[in-house]
Formats: C-alpha cells, sequence, structure tokens
C-alpha cells in the first residue's frame, strides 16, 4: 500500500510540475496585468498554483488546463480585492524576483482617455475585456474561464464595449456628432 | 483609437515581458513548497472555488461554517417571477412565508431557497445567507423583459449548478431554457456572487439584455437584419421604440458608438437599452463585416506600455 502510495504521489507531482511548466509565464502575466506591485502578483501567482496542486484531479489536460487556471486566479484576485489576502511563505521568492516589477504607466493621448475609460468600467466589464484584449481569448475560451455560455459571454462582451466605447465617447468629446434621435441622458 | 486595440496597449506587462522575470530556481522552489503541501481528496470535491489557497498551510476551513450535518446539502435557489404571472417557482414550488425575502426549505439532499421579491433590498437577501451559513451574495440588475427573473451573472464554482427552467425566457441563441436559480452545496465555503435581472424602471438602463428581436422583447417578430436603417426606423416608430444609439464597426477601431448614421445604411442587429430604447447594430453593406480586433490572437499581444 505503503509503495502505491509513494508511486501517486509521484505521478502527482510529475502531473503538477508539467502544469506548472506549460502555464507559469501565462498565469504571472495575467496576475501582474491586474496588480500594481510584485508582491500582489507573486501571491496571486503561488495561490493559483497551490489550487491547481490541490485539486489536481480537477484540471483539465492540455491546453484547457490555462482556462482553468485563469478562473482559478481569476477568483484568487477577486479576493485579494475584498481585502482577503494573506501573505503566504510560498511566494516569498517569487516576490523577491518580482520587487522591481513596479509599474505605473503614464498614458497620453488617446491611449490616456481609453485608460480613464478602463478605469470607469466595472470591475466584471474590465476583466471580460482584458480577457479578449490582454490574454487574447475568444469567447468560447472566456466561457471557459467565467464558467458560463459562450452565448452570455457574447452578450456580455457587447454590453461592455458598449460601455467602453460610451465611457471613451464622454471622456473624448470631440469624437462625437450631435444626436437628432436619441434621447440621450 | 477605439475598443478593443486600445485596451491591449493598456497590458502593462506582456507574456513574454514576464517570462524573464522569474529565475528558474524561483519556479523550482515555488514548486517544491506548493508539493511539500499535504493534499487530501475532500479537497478535491469539485468545487471551483479557491479553496484553502488564502490559507495555504492550514486545514481550518473544514471546520468552518459547516452546519450541524456534515452530510452534502445543497440549497437551491429559484427567483420567483413576481412580475411574469404564471410561472413556475422552480422544481419544488415551495411557497415561503410572506415575512421572508428567501425561504429555505430542505427538500431531501437539497434545500429549496426561493426569493420571493426581486426587488428587495440585495443587503436583505445576503443577510439571509449569511444567517444560513452561506458567503453568497445577490444582487439585482435591471435586465431587458425576457430576462427578468432569470439568472444573469454567476460567479462561484463549479459545485454551483444553475437551475434551468423552460419558456422562462429566451436565449440568444434562439433556446428557451435559462437558468432561473442555482443548486449550491451548503458545505461549500467558498464565495459566490448571484445576479439575477428584475424589470428596470422607466427610463433606466438595462445592465443584461439579449437580441431585441428575441420573445418577449421590444422588437420580437420584426425582421430588420439586412434591412436599411430608414426602414427600421419607421417600423421603430410603429412600436414606439427609439435609438439610444448606433453601433458600427470601423476598421482599425472596432466598434464605434454614434447617435446619427447615414439612413441608407444597414442595420444587423438590434440590443435592448432602456425600456422603450434599442441599439441598432448597422454597417454600410448589408452583411455586417466584422473587424476583428487585432489581439485575438493565439498568444497575447506584447505591451506598448512603458513601466517594466
Amino acid at each position: 500500500m505503503r509503495s502505491a502510495h509513494h508511486a501517486r504521489d509521484g505521478d502527482r507531482r510529475s502531473r503538477f510540475e508539467e502544469i506548472y511548466a506549460a502555464n507559469c509565464t501565462p498565469i504571472l502575466g495575467y496576475a501582474l496585468r491586474r496588480t500594481s506591485n510584485g508582491d500582489d502578483a507573486a501571491d496571486v501567482v503561488a495561490e493559483t498554483f497551490l489550487t491547481a496542486w490541490r485539486r489536481l484531479d480537477d484540471v483539465p489536460p492540455g491546453d484547457a488546463a490555462r482556462l482553468w487556471l485563469y478562473g482559478v486566479a481569476r477568483r484568487v484576485l477577486a479576493n485579494h480585492h475584498r481585502g482577503e489576502r494573506r501573505k503566504s511563505e510560498l511566494s516569498d521568492r517569487l516576490s523577491h524576483d518580482l520587487a522591481l516589477v513596479h509599474r505605473d504607466p503614464e498614458y497620453t493621448g488617446q491611449l490616456g482617455v481609453a485608460a480613464a475609460a478602463f478605469r470607469c468600467l466595472s470591475e466584471a466589464d474590465r476583466e471580460l475585456l482584458a480577457l479578449v484584449g490582454w490574454e487574447g481569448l475568444g469567447h468560447a475560451e472566456i466561457a471557459a474561464v467565467l464558467g458560463c455560455s459562450r452565448n452570455a459571454v457574447r452578450i456580455r462582451l457587447h454590453r461592455a464595449r458598449a460601455k467602453f466605447a460610451a465611457a471613451v465617447a464622454q471622456l473624448d468629446a470631440e469624437s462625437f456628432v450631435p444626436d437628432p434621435i436619441g434621447d440621450r441622458t | 483609437m477605439n475598443d478593443l486595440s486600445s485596451i491591449a496597449q493598456l497590458a502593462a506587462t506582456s507574456d513574454e515581458q514576464a517570462a524573464r522575470l522569474l529565475a528558474d530556481s524561483t519556479h523550482a522552489d515555488l514548486i517544491a513548497r506548493i508539493t511539500a503541501t499535504r493534499y487530501h481528496a475532500s479537497e478535491r470535491s469539485g468545487s471551483a472555488e479557491v479553496p484553502s489557497a488564502t490559507r495555504p498551510l492550514t486545514r481550518r476551513r473544514l471546520t468552518i461554517g459547516l452546519p450541524a450535518a456534515a452530510a452534502v446539502v445543497a440549497a437551491a435557489l429559484v427567483i420567483s417571477s413576481s412580475g411574469q404571472p404564471g410561472h413556475h417557482l422552480g422544481p419544488t414550488g415551495v411557497r415561503p412565508t410572506k415575512a421572508e425575502l428567501l425561504s429555505f426549505t430542505r427538500h431531501g439532499r437539497y434545500i429549496d431557497v426561493i426569493v420571493r421579491n426581486p426587488l428587495a433590498d440585495a443587503k436583505k437577501y445576503n443577510a439571509e445567507f449569511k444567517a444560513h451559513g452561506l458567503h453568497i451574495t445577490l444582487s439585482l440588475v435591471p435586465a431587458s423583459p425576457s430576462l427578468v427573473g432569470t439568472l444573469v451573472y454567476f460567479d462561484g464554482g463549479s459545485a454551483i449548478h444553475p437551475i434551468t427552467a423552460v419558456g422562462k425566457c429566451w436565449t440568444g441563441g434562439g433556446g428557451s431554457k435559462c437558468p432561473v436559480g442555482v443548486r449550491v452545496p451548503i458545505g461549500y465555503r467558498g464565495t459566490a456572487a448571484l445576479v439575477f435581472g428584475r424589470a428596470a424602471r422607466s427610463g433606466e438602463r438595462y445592465e443584461t439584455t439579449v437580441s431585441a428581436t428575441m420573445p418577449g422583447e421590444v422588437l420580437h417578430g420584426l425582421r430588420i437584419a439586412g434591412r436599411r436603417v430608414a426602414r427600421v426606423l419607421a417600423m421603430l416608430r410603429k412600436r414606439q421604440v427609439t435609438v439610444a444609439e448606433y453601433n458600427y464597426q470601423a476598421p482599425k477601431r472596432g466598434g464605434v458608438l454614434a447617435h446619427r448614421v447615414p439612413l441608407n445604411w444597414f442595420v444587423y442587429d438590434a440590443d435592448p437599452w432602456a425600456p422603450g430604447q434599442v441599439v441598432l447594430f448597422v454597417g454600410k453593406t448589408r452583411h455586417e463585416r466584422l473587424y476583428p480586433p487585432s489581439t485575438k490572437q493565439p498568444s497575447p499581444k506584447a505591451s506598448r506600455a512603458p513601466g517594466l
């Protein structure tokens, strides 16, 4: 029995290492794009892969693993945003490597308008747009990350794009023509 | 510059940049630390919540928030549809007492939770969930008519399953099988957020919609796709529907909103905006031409933003 357990543990570890190797970069990128400092990004990465380790049997094979991990990372981030962040020693080394990552990008011109408009959106809308624009995901992939139907993604993405466009327009009034029809309020 | 292409440029760090940040030894260290932690079959119970990730080295969660019975008990949450008479309340039809906003009724292995008043203060629902040991938040958003009373957004784990009802609404895909509630394992100690559609007040913008031509929506029965804007405006006028915005695709700009477009352009679709108002999707050509954002590539876009 004991040796069987050990064999299983070895298999588990190998599978986890494969998943980690294939996905550590996209998950780190995902975390860095959504956090303002290296510490937070390190925590998100560590917690996401810890979850994968603990729920290894739930991690889908192949490329779908990346989407599953995005989904986990998203919930880890949401917990962080709710102030449930707990520093874990798991991520000490990561934090150290990422210590110099300091992002305070300043956008000017139209990109500045886009950045401001993006910040106006709800977190859910931002995430939806970011999964397309930052992770390069399509509708089906986003549906897998968010755990909803493709159709729901299509509808929500359309709404988010409309809200973003409206926010850009509001911030960039010159791009608008006077409105003869709508009852814009 | 507009839409998704500009959002892509807001990415502070590309994956390529991220790949260069960590030393190999750091990866090895993390793998070693993670695989040194214990794992248990009970933590693989199908829940997509983030389990004890925030308390990585303890197992305390397993004893937190468990109801007296440790058995798997699920809660089925079904919203009642006060705005739409004649609906089933859900699979069981349990009727709560009047004083309650939510009724938690044990039903075999499940608890049926019924929302009585979709316009009640969300805080009250949440207090009731909390009282039952469930970290579930429920909120309501103005929805276009066919989505009133349905679950329009759900953020939780795979342990929580939507309950569907046939004929309650019509999906953008043309089906009539829609989520009207969710089934929640009581042992679920993660967080979940449920958003239901409620009727919009006059002048209030919808936050969730299906196509305006779907059954139950303001333009149902009208064939607008492929017709010219002038013609569609005449059809809308008969139904006393106005256009809040036009949305058209522009090369390199993606979706653009406008208040005025040439009347000889073509309509592709309409989306409910607010009661009596729609957004028209239009373009110069009879058939919609999409300008997919340049970001829809297998690999993420490199960032052009400074900062790393």
